[in-house]
């Protein structure tokens, strides 16, 4: 089974709007893999039902072979899901906030140690990794909370724009360091709204409108396809 | 365990911060100075009152009369030898005293007639404060035991009889209080308030308790959805009923050590005006066996436990509707009111002399029962602890499965109370 994800016919309603409509698709394992759409499109709803936060209306999905809603806890061990707007215990200092999350990563004390020491290199905090998250400014929380998701090594990553708040040179490092961990065996599932990172980052992309999946493939199939010069207008000529 | 464990360290990280540490401080500090402040009051109350007497009268009457007056245990009376109500006023000030009382001119003549006499109390008065004014009490007092006195005197000159006491007090009473099949003598209403001061502070220690526990579950929750670390801790891999059990113990320690830094200074304050027990009546009550034993303790101890189990299931109900910290202060308002509602009742009535629909609702709301069960304990009346105890579990038990329900839906990241019409985000 080389499946990470396996979705079918997903719909997910908020009580008369329905956010997502009859979706289907596949992530390979390693694959880094892109939700591509506007605001509104379902993006975020797709990820949060797939880390298990939402519930399925109807279809099915499956993490690893796992159903996420017969196995959620299952597919909890698999996972490590980075929300878009996320944020991190104030009153805990970084080093505190990743020893806290290691725990739930780690079979024992050296593991979790190993784990935090992780967390800690890709946080880049230096020595304000020791004091309070309160004191952090956004583009340091998203660094922290970014080294909590990867720290573990994940199956598979779920990154909501996950260089949300980042100045560039900081964005760079991050996407390097999505690539790698995926080249180290991590399935990513991310959504963007920013093109280049998408064309940068993903082997392929599902473009998604209005709560449907219009267009999936390899970034350069698609620029073929639509015989445009990159992912913004390929989006464009397939939302018209 | 290990997840569990993680979980209650990290609630409680985060719920004693340094300004909570300080409001704590602050807190004691204020009671403490209260206590002292209060306990400085009664000192003062218990030193003895200067009272001057001017005698104008300077008979041999007025002077057995002086003699003969009987000083309580808080008064101490001295002669003043002037000649004017005024000068004899200036000396009782310089003598820090409280009251003049005037012996007037003739006073012995008319006692010799039988026809009343008037005496005059001036009371010097320096402040409004208890301690500045001597109550009409303490003189009456005095002026009642003499009345007493030349009364009985006068009665046994007159008849030469020796009943004279019989004579003006024909009826006495002697008290008995019965209780279940035992008698002993006594006054009820002091036996009631022995026997009661053992559970006194329950409804307090309750009321803190389960309003701080109420308060500190749900500002969890609230913080957890104001800070958006929520959606990360639902998605970890660790069981929901972890996750609200980490959340409930947590908030619970950290409340539990709140109300009792509050009951510290409480207890500090309250036992700085409360009055000691007299040992007759402390007798009475153990002869009536209206005393709490150890297992009536243990009883109690449980049913606060489970009334602070329930608080702690109910506000993490709410507390799935709080948006962030600030307005989980005001989802904890039906916590407040379900335990403020029979604090209040039950502090003036006995549930026995409620009205049936009173009744029954006090019974319905599970935070009377410890306040019930410290009542029963004491008459050794087990049904209505046991009751009360059952209810709770069973209350607390449907509370915390609808939580844990609700936590393992949508709900607990769409559910919110909202009087504005609803937008919906994707």
């Amino acid at each position: 089974m080389d499946k990470a994800i396996e979705v079918s016919n997903l719909i997910k309603d908020y009580g008369n709007l329905r956010a997502i409509k009859e979706i289907s698709f596949q992530v390979d394992k390693g694959e880094i893999f892109g939700l591509i759409g506007p605001n509104g499109a379902g993006k975020t709803t797709a990820l949060r039902i797939i880390s298990t936060l939402l519930q399925v209306t109807s279809g099915s999905v499956k993490i690893f072979g796992y159903d996420l809603t017969k196995q959620p806890d299952k597919v909890r061990e698999c996972i490590s899901y980075l929300p878009e707007e996320a944020g991190a215990y104030k009153n805990l200092s970084g080093q505190d906030y990743l020893e806290f999350m290691a725990e739930f990563y780690s079979e024992n004390s050296q593991e979790k140690k190993s784990v935090v020491k992780r967390g800690v290199e890709i946080a880049q905090l230096s020595e304000r990794i020791k004091e309070k998250v309160s004191t952090y400014s956004k583009g340091m929380t998203r660094k922290l909370l970014l080294a909590r998701a990867l720290m573990a090594n994940p199956k598979l990553a779920i990154l909501d724009e996950p260089t949300s708040g980042l100045d560039v040179i900081n964005s760079q490092a991050i996407r390097r360091l999505i690539k790698s961990f995926a080249k180290n065996g991590t399935t990513v599932l991310l959504s963007s709204h920013n093109m280049l990172e998408v064309e940068f980052l993903c082997d392929r992309i599902a473009l998604i409108d209005k709560g449907v999946i219009l267009e999936t493939g390899s970034p350069q199939k698609l620029k073929d396809k639509y015989q445009a010069q990159n992912i913004e207008e390929v989006f464009m000529e397939v939302v018209k | 365990m290990n997840n569990f464990y993680n979980l209650v360290k990290k609630e409680m990280k985060e719920l004693i911060t340094r300004q909570m540490i300080i409001s704590l401080v602050f807190m004691v500090v204020m009671f403490g100075m209260m206590g002292k402040f209060i306990g400085g009051v009664t000192d003062e109350e218990k030193k003895p009152i200067e009272i001057a007497i001017l005698d104008l009268d300077k008979t041999l009457i007025s002077h057995n009369f002086i003699e003969n007056m009987a000083q309580p245990e808080n008064v101490r009376i001295s002669i003043i030898n002037e000649d004017s109500i005024e000068k004899a006023i200036e000396k009782t000030k310089e003598r820090e005293g409280k009251a003049l009382l005037v012996v007037p001119q003739g006073f012995g003549k008319d006692i010799e007639e039988i026809k009343g006499v008037e005496l005059e109390i001036y009371s010097i008065v320096k402040g409004l404060s208890i301690g500045e004014v001597v109550s009409s009490g303490t003189l009456g007092q005095i002026i009642n035991t003499i009345n007493r006195k030349m009364a009985l005197d006068f009665i046994e000159e007159v008849t030469s009889d020796k009943r004279a006491k019989d004579v003006i007090n024909p009826i006495r009473t002697k008290e008995f209080v019965v209780v279940g099949d035992k008698t002993v003598p006594g006054d009820p209403g002091m036996i009631r308030s022995v026997a009661t001061s053992q559970s006194v502070m329950i409804p307090v220690i309750l009321m803190m308790a389960i309003m701080y526990a109420g308060i500190m579950v749900i500002t969890s929750m609230g913080m957890e959805k104001e800070n958006k670390t929520l959606e990360t801790l639902l998605t970890l891999p660790v069981k929901r009923t972890s996750i609200v059990a980490g959340k409930m113990v947590g908030a619970a320690i950290v409340a539990l050590i709140m109300a009792g830094v509050y009951m510290i200074g409480f207890s500090y304050y309250m036992s700085s005006f409360t009055s000691e027990v007299t040992g007759a009546a402390m007798t009475a009550v153990k002869e009536l066996g209206l005393v709490m034993t150890p297992a009536s303790y243990l009883l109690l101890g449980t049913s606060l436990f489970l009334a602070i189990l329930t608080a702690l299931s109910l506000a993490m109900i709410l507390g799935l509707f709080a948006q962030d910290a600030r307005s989980a202060q005001t989802m904890n308002m039906p916590i407040v009111l379900l335990v403020m509602f029979p604090f209040f009742v039950l502090m003036f009535k006995d549930l026995e002399n409620l009205p049936l629909v009173l009744k029954v609702i006090l019974y319905l709301i599970p935070f009377s029962h410890p306040t019930i069960a410290a009542k029963a304990l004491i008459f050794h009346d087990y049904l209505p602890v046991i009751g009360g105890m059952a209810y709770m579990a069973l209350f607390a038990a449907v509370a915390m499965y609808i939580c844990v329900r609700i936590f393992n839906t949508d709900k607990i990241l769409t559910a919110r109370f909202s009087f504005r019409k609803r937008k919906r985000g994707i």
